[in-house]
């Protein structure tokens, strides 16, 4: 290999035939009289600009039926003419430093172009130098080189994530390994399960129990996840009616007398909200939008006035202590229903977290913007953070996350996508190099992600994610069975 | 005693043996080793390819007299085409300056034969063959040439050298194909005018002596001739009479030393086409030659009014941009040269202002 030119931090480099690099590759240009190297990543394979290829190609495209024949080249230096014909160009990312056998984060020296000398850097290696996986490692699968790529839990600790591809290229399985993970280093995972994909976190492919069963919590909201209204913070249940019922100003004043009135009573539940609502003395209209909204609560059964069948959150997060997940099943809850329980969730997370009642959590939101209110997106970048509630993103539409989300994420998990669209939303995420995301992304397998972020300190690194010995769930049901085939009468 | 017949092996080409003609691919590939193992540790500076007025100039030049035709001997002759199966065979040989050493030049030769048989066309090429031309080892060289009959001055410049060598190769091929064809148009790049450096006039007589005995006709076709006839272009002068048709120019040659050893015509194949000066066989009577252009027109495809089997053979004899460089990489590994960029002085001089065409 051969250093070509340098334009910005992209490099470009002459690579011979029979070297095997391809994209996603590491190389270090290695200038031995400043004994440093520099990190570059191979974004793109393309062939040199060979003078004269075009005239080689026309040459070798007429039709071998009509136009055949030999050469006799005694000296053989056609193998030379097509070696150089082969000569490829590989654009790469500078990614850093490496000095004295430790990394460094300076870009700005330059390789001497006659002296350099260029080799493969494994990832292996690279993950060593970057010091990659640390002290509490989440296995996340492996490189096209097998080597084991292990995110460190403290990289995802305190941050915000995103995972997004299009449909069925794993995103859902990178999650569950993230959550295990996570859980097995002792931390709570809070899961809001759009389509009961988590739901069977604790149970092995062949639905056996494992090791995780205990620790995962399954909760479904209207079934065994009620609480009473006596639990609920007046905060939370003006969020929960203005966000998720868009009740009007005026009428959540009057909802705040009512609660106040009754909470000073200690007379808070449903069947004495009703009444209040029915005797209290305002504005017909008022009192409609009141009713309507009380409706929509009790018809969510989310709420109970039975103390015994309530679920209290302080107590659920004891039970994580050790490490656990709750997931929050929402797949049969209906629009409403999953905006007014996010609504509960969130408010009474943030409510405990600030009490310091619970210790921080992972939050993990798949499709948010299906219940996620729109005040909540930069909440959960700036607020929610602070208070210890750490997002990672989960979606297959990468649009419909707000823009601040992907300037702000630490760490992006990305699975393929061919949409111009889509690249360019990705690429408006801060720790994404647009080239490299638009490059590489758009070439990679089923259930193999390009991982960027501070959980690779920055290099950006394709893994393929490993299997998971748990029960999919979840699953896209289907019409026709696998095995089905039909004969076709055709006439 | 048991009387044994006596079987002589079949020649696998019937060349004429009393020439040594097959040994001569020998002698140039071995011409073309010697010449190079002198080279180790010396510094290759090869020719810039994106200003490439050394490099190409062999292989585009046009080694045809221009000619004045001083009388019309006949009237246009109208051609049918005639298709027979005749085999038609193209030549061409090409060579190229890739670069300098301190002491000498390298340069490359290569040549195509392509055959049409039935619309479908085979080819076959031979080389590259690399040479480094020095003062010391030239001799050599030139004596090869004069060997087969080029003339060849001793004082001779090894820049001179490369077009001689590439016209032995192209002569020791046109024989190759003369002696092996029967019955074919054999069509050559140039003219048949003969007593020049790059045509000696006894080899190319012989050759076409050769081609007539195995009853081939050989045809030379040259791209870029000028053949005028009262100040004016042939080619003006019958835009209107509709293609294909051939008219015969009478003429003389400029130098006593020249011998025009083919009937020389303007022909013109196609109403969308060019027209070309064609060289035949004068020995050849006036019908058959006649007859060997219209088997041509018969037997090849006709583009712009130039045989395809020959725009293929210049095809595959051609150097690319992308060949030199890979002639260059096999000389500087093969034979361990340093490879050093020449300074252009002209472009040094006068940055984007030089450009080939200043003076």
């Amino acid at each position: 290999m051969k250093l070509y030119k340098k334009v910005g931090n992209t490099v470009q480099i002459l690579s011979f035939p029979e070297e095997d690099i391809h994209k996603g590759c590491y190389l270090v240009i290695e200038d031995s009289d400043l004994n440093k190297g520099l990190i570059v990543q191979v974004i793109d394979v393309q062939f040199a600009n060979v003078p004269g290829i075009m005239e080689e190609l026309l040459r070798e495209s007429f039709d071998v039926e009509s136009v055949y024949g030999e050469d006799i080249d005694p000296l053989e230096v056609t193998s030379h003419i097509l070696y150089i014909q082969d000569t490829r160009l590989l654009v790469c990312k500078i990614h850093g430093t490496i000095e004295d056998g430790k990394l460094v984060l300076s870009n700005s020296w330059l390789p001497s172009r006659t002296r350099s000398k260029i080799r493969k850097l494994s990832i292996q290696s690279l993950i060593d130098v970057a010091e990659i996986g640390g002290n509490l490692p989440i296995h996340l699968g492996e490189t096209d080189e097998l080597a084991r790529l292990a995110v460190d839990a403290h990289t995802l600790d305190g941050k915000l994530n995103i995972i997004t591809g299009k449909k069925g290229t794993g995103k859902s399985h990178l999650s569950k390994i993230l959550v295990l993970g996570l859980i097995d280093h002792k931390a709570t995972v809070l899961i809001l399960d759009l389509n009961g994909e988590y739901t069977r976190l604790g149970l092995a492919s062949d639905g056996k129990e494992n090791q995780y069963h205990k620790r995962v919590h399954v909760l479904t909201p209207g079934d065994d996840f009620k609480v009473t209204l006596a639990q609920v913070n007046l905060s939370v249940m003006l969020k929960v009616l203005t966000h998720a019922l868009t009740l009007p100003g005026t009428s959540s004043r009057e909802f705040r007398r009512i609660w106040k009135s009754l909470h000073e009573m200690d007379r808070l539940s449903l069947r004495e909200l009703g009444e209040a609502i029915r005797g209290w003395n305002c504005n017909q209209n008022v009192k409609d939008a009141l009713f309507s909204r009380y409706y929509a609560l009790l018809h969510s059964r989310f709420f109970t006035d039975n103390a015994a069948e309530a679920v209290f959150f302080e107590e659920l997060f004891g039970k994580t202590e050790n490490g656990g997940a709750i997931v929050i099943d929402l797949s049969d809850a209906s629009s409403t229903e999953r905006q007014i329980v996010v609504e509960y969730i969130l408010g009474e997370l943030q409510e405990l977290l600030s009490q310091e009642k619970i210790r921080p959590v992972f939050f993990l939101a798949e499709e948010a913007h299906l219940y996620l209110g729109e005040t909540y997106w930069d909440d959960i970048v700036t607020r929610m953070r602070h208070f210890g509630v750490f997002t990672t993103f989960i979606t297959n539409q990468p649009n419909t996350i707000h823009e601040n989300i992907y300037r702000q994420a630490d760490n992006v998990f990305l699975f393929n996508f061919i949409n111009e669209h889509d690249l360019e939303i990705i690429s408006r995420a801060a720790k994404v190099d647009v080239e490299t995301a638009v490059s590489i992304v758009r070439d990679l397998p089923p259930r193999h992600c390009l991982v960027l972020g501070a959980a690779v300190k920055d290099f950006p690194i394709v893994v393929k994610v490993r299997e998971l010995d748990v029960q999919t769930g979840g699953e896209t049901k289907l019409f026709f069975t696998s095995g089905q085939t039909t004969e076709i009468n055709v006439a | 005693m048991i009387e044994q017949l006596h079987y002589a092996t079949t020649p696998r080409y019937n060349f004429p043996q009393q020439n040594g003609d097959l040994l001569l691919p020998q002698k140039i590939i071995e011409l073309s080793i010697r010449s190079m193992k002198d080279l180790r540790g010396e510094i290759l500076h090869p020719y810039e390819l994106d200003f490439p007025e050394t490099a190409l100039s062999e292989q585009t030049k046009e080694r045809t007299t221009p000619l004045n035709g001083k009388a019309f001997t006949t009237q246009l002759t109208p051609l049918r085409p005639t298709s027979d199966d005749t085999p038609i065979v193209a030549i061409d040989v090409s060579s190229i300056r890739i670069g300098e050493t301190e002491t000498g030049i390298l340069c490359a030769i290569r040549g195509a034969v392509v055959w049409a048989r039935r619309k479908l066309y085979r080819y076959f090429r031979l080389g590259p063959f690399p040479f480094h031309i020095n003062e010391v080892n030239k001799d050599e060289a030139i004596s090869l040439l004069r060997q087969y009959h080029f003339s060849v001055s001793g004082y001779s410049s090894p820049i001179d050298v490369p077009t001689k060598l590439c016209d032995l190769v192209e002569k020791w091929i046109q024989m190759s194909i003369c002696c092996s064809s029967n019955r074919s148009v054999i069509l050559w790049d140039g003219s048949l005018t003969a007593g020049t450096n790059s045509n000696p006039l006894d080899v190319v007589s012989h050759l076409l002596k050769t081609a007539r005995q195995r009853s081939n006709s050989v045809l030379a076709f040259s791209k870029m001739s000028k053949i005028g006839f009262l100040g004016r272009r042939i080619a003006e002068l019958f835009s209107k009479y509709p293609p294909p048709w051939l008219f015969e120019v009478q003429e003389t040659p400029f130098s006593p030393t020249l011998h025009l050893l083919g009937s020389v015509y303007m022909a013109r194949f196609r109403n969308n086409g060019y027209s070309f000066r064609l060289d035949i066989d004068r020995i050849i009577p006036v019908d058959q030659r006649i007859d060997a252009v219209q088997r041509l027109l018969g037997n090849d495809l006709v583009f712009q009014s130039y045989p395809e089997t020959l725009r293929l053979a210049h095809i595959y004899s051609t150097f690319t941009a992308s060949e030199v460089i890979g002639i260059q990489r096999y000389i500087a590994q093969k034979f361990g040269l340093r490879v050093l960029t020449q300074r252009n002085v002209r472009k040094m001089l006068f940055g984007p202002f030089g450009t080939r065409f200043d003076d």
